[in-house]
């Protein structure tokens, strides 16, 4: 009879042990530093013309922006580089349990325009939301996989949020200024990156491995990569979007 | 003898209607599904009959109190106009009806026997025309349509939420009394079992113009209601008329009072209590002209009066009403004689007064289903006339039936029904004297759009 | 027999937990009342279905023709709230929603269905969306005492209307023509207009000055209309409801009054 119980026993501490899963301190591990993976985004063909944003329905936004503002859709710098790119790793990790970052990642309404455009950070990793400008927003995520929430919030008062889940990613606006438009990638690891204004991204850390990197561009979709990065290898990847 | 036989002429409509098809009327009302986008399940239990969120709707003056029920809201292509009808097999049968021996041949004698016609048959077309003509005002027009005429079965106007306040509402025209359990939204059509005998119980020998509490009549009514319908009264006014427009009767006016309470069961459900009256004069003699009676001109007012108690039960998906009434019409009405002739009384002539009832029963598992049944009786507790035997009058009816709604839909009501139902007129046979007894089964389809 | 007895009795605690967290989402209460979802389907099959849809996504029959749209309960956001923006409402506030009604909209309030009916729609309603399984409602914000009407708080209240921007959508008269209203849009990108103050006393969620105190802090999930906890002060959502009540006309309109709370 006691032979009959050894296997629902160890049925369930499989069980147990599966769901636990490892946790793991942080981004990547002192022996994995000298890995890494940068690249560039860039863009090929016209870049397209940005439409003119009219705040004059808010003189208070009007009043910031002395010289006319675009919008940010598709943002080519010079050497065609292309920024707000969301680079992160789609696949190839192993399924640890990572710690958010510490630091908060900041989202600062300004001019009436969301800085930065695109902000990637990881699930539960505290956002600060920032209101710099002398008139009162309301930040609205409009997220499909996380807990949808919508807070006025005035000149220099706080606010801190969290998402609880990954999501690529959430558009952000401000309804009281309809031009103003944003978004917030949302990861459950640390493995990411947003293209700066030469589309530049460094993937700090990066354990070796075999991954798919994906880039991810508001208008023009997403595209993939596959890598793969040995121990102390500095490697490089580049995307190019058209148009 | 220069009174009418209103009597004689009632039971001889009866009697064409019983042969011929005069189905009830009944309706659920696809207009204000339309209006609202809600199915017919949220405001009937099974369409006609209301649940408690239709009655209040309906209360209210036909108003959700969403805020969108000023006519200007509706796109200007709607209409709020139903078309509801029935088509039919049905067979009806009676056992001891008095036939020619020698078909054909008037002077061969009389005898009685068991007479069936059966076949595919065509109930009356109501329009129903119904909902709001501004904030707080509604209406109610309904034609009926039969094969050779259209009478209006009703046509009011409400002036609703008098003063802001839902207990004053105002009514006025030919309307259906705020009734028990109302008539017009009866489950079954057939012609033994489509009617609550109780509300139109006449004793022999009677003539009172007045036909019984499920009669439409002509007046005005206050009525009010809680907020969730679970207290409601109804005081009308009416003219003697039997609602028949046209001054018919005479210059008297008839009260009736309904007043019932709810409250919530636990585990069973909603459970309603009420009480009722209906108090009046009819006239037992016209003036006349030549021998004719002059119409309006009644006169020789005697009174009568109908009231009793009633209840609506729910036990989860089971629901049954009781009803029971309590009836006497004037020893001059009763006796059909009238009041300047008082030498026409037969000997030891009283008021007479009678007793009536039923319990009707559903079951209605989903919005698709109910499945109800019906026993009624009315007992003559008095005859007027004591020389006629005691139980004249006293009738007995049973009514087994189910409907079967197979699409729901807020355009329109489809239902498939069967129905058996069965009287029992205790000595009423023409010849014998015997019981008559008749049935009618009733198969089809009713819809309306 | 005795590792038997100790298996048997981990399985039931294992099985009891797993239906407890099942079973929690079925069930709801309000007050004394414990609802129950399958109850609440039937009556959900009888009177909501066709404007929310049999899989409750605001895709009933009608939804086409309905503006604006029934809610859709898979996602978890309400407008009628007691809880902070972004969190589960109480089963109350669900309650409190479908016996009032929604003001302006195809949502009639169900009053005259009874409680133990409404409590059991409840109960269905949270089993449309995981997220009643997964998360607890939030906690319900305080509403602190009226202060006193005064010319004084309406005049700061004008004054918040103006810095707290509500004039961009809701417009300076109030009427909801706001500079930015037009372009407003509600979670699933249906067109949307601001509320018009001057359309009488009866707002979505309620009508007394409760009741709007508790939107301007709660906000009203799923639309534009943001949460101003962060935004204002207890005294200062006060003294804006005060401004906002000048804005509605008195009494223009006889309206059926509507009452939450109690039954």
């Amino acid at each position: 009879m006691k032979k009959n119980l050894y296997l629902p026993i160890i049925t369930v501490a499989i069980l147990a042990l599966s769901f636990s899963g490892k946790v793991t301190a942080g981004p990547g591990s002192p022996a994995d530093s000298s890995s890494s993976l940068k690249g560039e985004v860039k863009f090929e063909g016209t870049a397209p013309k940005l439409s003119r944003i009219d705040m004059s329905a808010d003189p208070l936004c009007a009043k910031a922006h002395p010289t006319p503002v675009t919008t940010e859709e598709v943002v080519v710098g010079a050497n065609s580089g292309l920024s707000n790119v969301v680079v992160y790793v789609s696949d190839g990790l192993a399924p640890n349990t990572y710690q958010p970052s510490q630091q908060p990642a900041v989202f600062e309404q300004k001019g009436c325009q969301y800085k930065p455009h695109v902000l990637a950070m990881q699930t539960n990793q505290k956002l600060d939301v920032v209101n710099s400008d002398e008139t009162t927003h309301n930040i609205h995520p409009n997220p499909s996989n996380n807990r949808e929430w919508n807070m006025t919030q005035p000149h220099g008062v706080p606010l801190e949020q969290t998402f609880a889940r990954e999501e690529i990613a959430i558009p952000v606006k401000c309804n009281v200024h309809p031009w103003m438009r944003g978004y917030i990638a949302v990861f459950k690891h640390p493995y990411f990156a947003v293209t700066d204004k030469d589309g530049g991204f460094d993937l700090k850390g990066l354990p070796p491995g075999t991954y798919t990197i994906t880039a991810w561009q508001e208008k023009l979709g997403t595209q993939t990569q596959k890598v793969t990065i040995g121990a102390g290898e500095a490697k490089t990847l580049d995307f190019v979007f058209k148009e | 003898m220069g009174v009418l036989s209103l009597k004689r002429m009632g039971m001889r409509l009866l009697a064409v209607c019983t042969l011929f098809a005069c189905v009830q009327t009944a309706y659920g009302i696809p207009a204000f599904a339309r209006k609202y986008g809600l199915p017919c399940s949220a405001c009937h239990e099974a369409w006609p009959m209301l649940n408690n969120f239709g009655q209040t709707f309906k209360d209210n003056g036909y108003q959700l109190g969403n805020g969108h029920d000023a006519p200007i809201y509706q796109e200007p292509s709607y209409w709020p106009v139903m078309f509801r009808t029935n088509v039919l097999w049905h067979r009806e049968n009676n056992n001891r009806q008095a036939v020619d021996v020698v078909p054909g041949n008037s002077g061969s004698g009389q005898v009685e026997s068991s007479v069936t016609t059966s076949g595919f048959d065509l109930g009356g077309v109501d329009m129903i025309t119904a909902g709001t003509l501004y904030n707080n005002v509604s209406f109610f027009v309904q034609p009926f349509i039969s094969n050779n005429s259209i009478n209006v079965s009703q046509a009011w106007a409400r002036l609703d939420n008098l003063a802001g306040s839902r207990w004053l509402n105002l009514k006025m025209g030919k309307f259906e009394l705020d009734e028990p359990i109302s008539q017009e939204r009866s489950l079954t059509l057939n012609n033994t079992g489509g009617l609550y005998y109780s509300y139109f119980f006449t004793p022999p020998g009677d003539n009172n113009f007045f036909q019984g509490i499920g009669i439409a009549q002509l007046g005005v009514e206050v009525q009010g209601h809680s907020e969730n319908d679970d207290t409601r009264y109804s005081v009308a006014v009416v003219s003697d008329s039997n609602g028949s427009p046209g001054l018919p009767s005479n210059q008297a006016y008839d009260v009736y009072a309904n007043f019932n309470q709810s409250f919530e069961a636990p585990w069973f459900g909603r459970q309603q209590v009420g009480v009722y009256g209906y108090f009046g004069e009819s006239p037992t003699y016209f003036l006349t002209s030549g021998g004719r009676p002059i119409p309006g001109t009644g006169t020789g007012n005697r009174s009568f009066y109908r009231f009793g108690a009633y209840g609506h039960w729910y036990v989860n998906k089971f629901d049954f009403y009781t009803f029971y009434l309590h009836g006497s019409d004037n020893v001059f009405l009763g006796n059909a004689v009238a009041s300047n002739q008082p030498s026409g009384l037969p000997i030891g002539a009283v008021a007479p007064i009678w007793n009536g009832g039923f319990v009707e029963a559903h079951y209605n598992p989903t919005p698709r289903w109910i499945v109800l049944s019906r026993y009624e009786l009315n007992r003559m507790s008095r005859q007027a006339n004591p020389a006629i035997r005691s139980d004249a009058g006293n009738l007995d009816s049973w009514t087994v039936g189910y409907r079967w709604y197979p699409i729901m839909s807020p355009r329109a009501g489809f239902a498939w029904m069967q129905e058996y139902s069965r009287i029992t007129n205790t000595g009423a046979a023409p010849l014998s004297g015997k019981d008559d007894v008749r049935n009618s089964y009733l198969m089809g389809f009713d819809f309306d759009f | 027999m005795r590792t038997t007895i100790r298996v048997v009795r981990t399985a039931v605690i294992l099985i009891c937990m797993v239906w407890s967290v099942l079973g929690a989402a079925q069930e709801s209460h309000v007050g004394k009342l414990a609802g129950n979802a399958k109850r609440g389907k039937a009556l959900y099959v009888r009177y909501c279905i066709f404007c929310h849809g049999p899989s409750g996504d605001g895709r009933g029959e009608s939804a086409p023709y309905l503006d604006p749209k029934p809610r859709d309960f898979t996602k978890a956001l309400f407008k009628c709230r007691s809880t902070p923006s972004g969190t589960l409402p109480l089963d109350r506030d669900l309650y409190d929603t479908i016996t009032r009604g929604i003001h302006a909209s195809g949502m009639p309030s169900w009053k005259p269905l009874l409680r133990r009916e409404r409590v059991d729609l409840v109960a269905y309603i949270k089993t449309f969306s995981s997220a009643f399984q997964e998360e607890k409602p939030g906690t319900p914000v305080p509403i602190p005492p009226e202060p006193p009407d005064s010319a004084e708080s309406i005049k700061r209240g004008a004054d918040l209307f103006q810095s707290m921007n509500c004039w961009s959508c809701h417009g300076k008269d109030g009427r909801g023509h706001g500079p930015s209203a037009a372009a407003l849009t509600d979670s699933q990108g249906n067109p949307i207009t601001p509320f018009d103050f001057t359309s009488g006393k009866r707002f979505k969620c309620g009508e007394s000055n409760q009741d709007m105190f508790r939107d301007l802090l709660t906000g009203l999930d799923g639309t534009p209309m943001p949460s101003f906890a962060a935004a204002m002060s207890a005294d200062q959502k006060w003294d804006v409801v005060h401004y906002i009540r000048t804005l509605s006309s008195s009494g223009k309109h006889m309206e059926l009054k509507h009452l939450i709370g109690g039954q």
